[in-house]
């Protein structure tokens, strides 16, 4: 019997698939075109409440990395922009992280960050380093109390209480934003101990595969916001270039208030922005973009050859 | 003695640490001051026992010449190498450690993860059918979601992005909410049988 096009495509070799979604996904990276970034809630909340910290030395944020280079994909970028938005608008930035494979992560994170910046460890940013998961719930809890006594030294064995970035932080009062990093449900430690226990501002950079699980505690205001996966991270690109590293007509800096309005009425060219790791989120979402169209194409292609393979069938 | 002793910390710490969240005596602070020192000094042995068994595991299959037991080899090699390079020329960038890090484990773990996208959307073309009025219902929300996530979305219509944001906002989360619910219930049952002594599967051996 001859085989008309939809026979051929429901028989179609998975090899071909792969090959198509290969392309649709180099492509783009390749060649980026600008695609319109809209920004949501919670990704705006995070970017509040961050900015609401900026010149303050009497508040910090604190970023947990809780994942390895496998999603580093998705959560590099969000981690770079919201160093750069710390480095930025001179708000205090403590990072940990309780897996091994997370350090070299944090470490290239901060450095890829704080190349363009004057910044200092101890002063105006400090990592805690790595600490051993088997700690990680006494430091979770001990930071309620005292941070120094809980953390001791940072990575390179200075005692914390004595750096001038912790001379007005204590604990969770003044690290009063916690971001955990991760593809996992370890965010949810946080909400459990730092934010039950001790009224701490939780939020959450996660891969798109688990956002869907945060939207309770996004609901219950548990979480403060949440950047979720690549597109999340595009957006608080966005938000930083909009508003973080404004500048004047002269090109002096000048950083704007947040506005929904400025956000809806801004469009940035990706070419206009010289610096590839400050816009590595934007070009990846044009390949999540097309990625996403093929695979709605694959879908609708499938079914209709199901169909018609079926009514096919029950007429013969 | 070798069952009841553990079983006896386990009963008497818990039952402590609870009564601890709800007392903020000082006795009760000094206590867990204590017990926070005593978890700082044991975490190394812990860390020291992982490395001791995946030793003790890999050098069993060489030594057996187990099937693909090149890998294990591979693996000590690879634990060696890059515990050495960081032992002796520390993590920072620049160092040995770093180089490995990001030009072999970095593209490592991004390939194993990026194959996702290959296999979804091989699944999505072969598999992902609207036999029934359920299928066809997820299959719907699925090519919303996954339009509202993309900037494309927006462009298409306004609507996508809010159908998208609704889907997310209230079946996903009911549902969500109610496995939570159920997990966290289960939680609590789990956490008082073993309090009370009557879950002990954890201490291991068949009775």
């Amino acid at each position: 019997m001859k085989k008309n096009f939809f026979d051929l495509m429901q028989s179609l070799d998975r090899r071909w698939i792969y090959l198509m979604v290969a392309l649709a996904i180099v492509m783009p990276l390749i060649i980026p075109f600008n695609s319109k970034t809209y920004v949501t809630e919670p990704t705006e909340n995070v970017y509040k409440k961050i900015d609401s910290f900026s010149g303050r030395k009497d508040r910090a944020i604190l970023m947990c990395f809780s994942h390895d280079a496998s999603t580093m994909a998705e959560l590099f970028p969000m981690e770079v922009a919201i160093l750069r938005h710390c480095f930025e608008k001179k708000v205090q930035v403590l990072t940990i992280c309780f897996m091994p494979q997370a350090k070299p992560l944090m470490d290239y994170a901060i450095n890829t960050a704080k190349e363009d910046y004057n910044v200092q460890s101890g002063v105006d940013y400090l990592s805690f380093g790595y600490k051993p998961w088997s700690l990680f719930l006494p430091i979770l809890l001990g930071m309620g109390d005292d941070i120094g006594k809980a953390v001791e030294t940072d990575d390179q064995g200075r005692k914390v209480e004595n750096l001038p970035i912790m001379k007005e932080i204590s604990n969770y009062n003044e690290m009063n934003l916690v971001i955990d990093f991760a593809a996992s449900a370890a965010v949810y430690s946080w909400i459990i101990y730092a934010r039950a226990r001790f009224g701490a501002n939780v939020a959450a950079g996660i891969t798109a595969v688990m956002a869907a699980d945060n939207y309770p505690y996004l609901q219950s205001g548990q979480l403060v916001g949440m950047l979720s996966g690549l597109k999340g991270a595009a957006e608080y690109e966005k938000l930083v270039d909009v508003f973080a590293t404004h500048r004047d007509e002269y090109g002096n800096p000048d950083p704007r208030e947040f506005s929904k309005e400025v956000i809806k009425s801004t469009w940035i060219k990706l070419s206009d922005i010289e610096n590839r790791k400050y816009k590595t989120a934007r070009i990846g979402m044009n390949a999540q973009t097309v990625a996403h169209v093929m695979i709605i194409i694959f879908i609708i292609l499938g079914n209709i050859g199901y169909f018609v393979s079926r009514k096919k069938k029950k007429a013969s | 003695m070798k069952r009841q002793i553990p079983l006896i910390i386990v009963i008497g710490l818990g039952f402590l640490f609870a009564a601890h969240t709800f007392i903020p005596h000082k006795i009760s602070n000094d206590f867990y001051e204590w017990w926070q020192t005593w978890s700082k000094a044991i975490s190394p042995f812990a860390v020291m026992l992982g490395v001791m068994s995946l030793f003790m595991v890999h050098t069993t299959k060489i030594s057996r010449r187990v099937p693909n037991w090149q890998y294990s080899a591979i693996t000590l090699i690879a634990l060696v190498f890059t515990s050495f390079s960081g032992f002796m020329w520390g993590t920072q960038e620049g160092t040995p450690f770093m180089w490995l890090f990001k030009n072999v484990q970095m593209p490592m773990g991004a390939t194993m993860f990026s194959l996702l996208a290959f296999h979804i959307a091989s699944a999505a073309y072969k598999a992902f059918r609207a036999r029934s009025a359920e299928a066809t219902v997820l299959l719907i929300a699925a090519t919303i979601v996954m339009l509202g996530q993309v900037p494309l979305g927006a462009q298409i219509s306004k609507w996508i992005p809010e159908a998208s944001k609704w889907i997310l906002n209230v079946p996903n989360l009911a549902a969500k909410r109610a496995i939570a619910l159920g997990v966290g219930l289960g939680m609590t049952a789990t956490s008082l049988k073993i309090l009370l002594g009557i879950e002990r599967t954890y201490l291991g051996g068949g009775d």
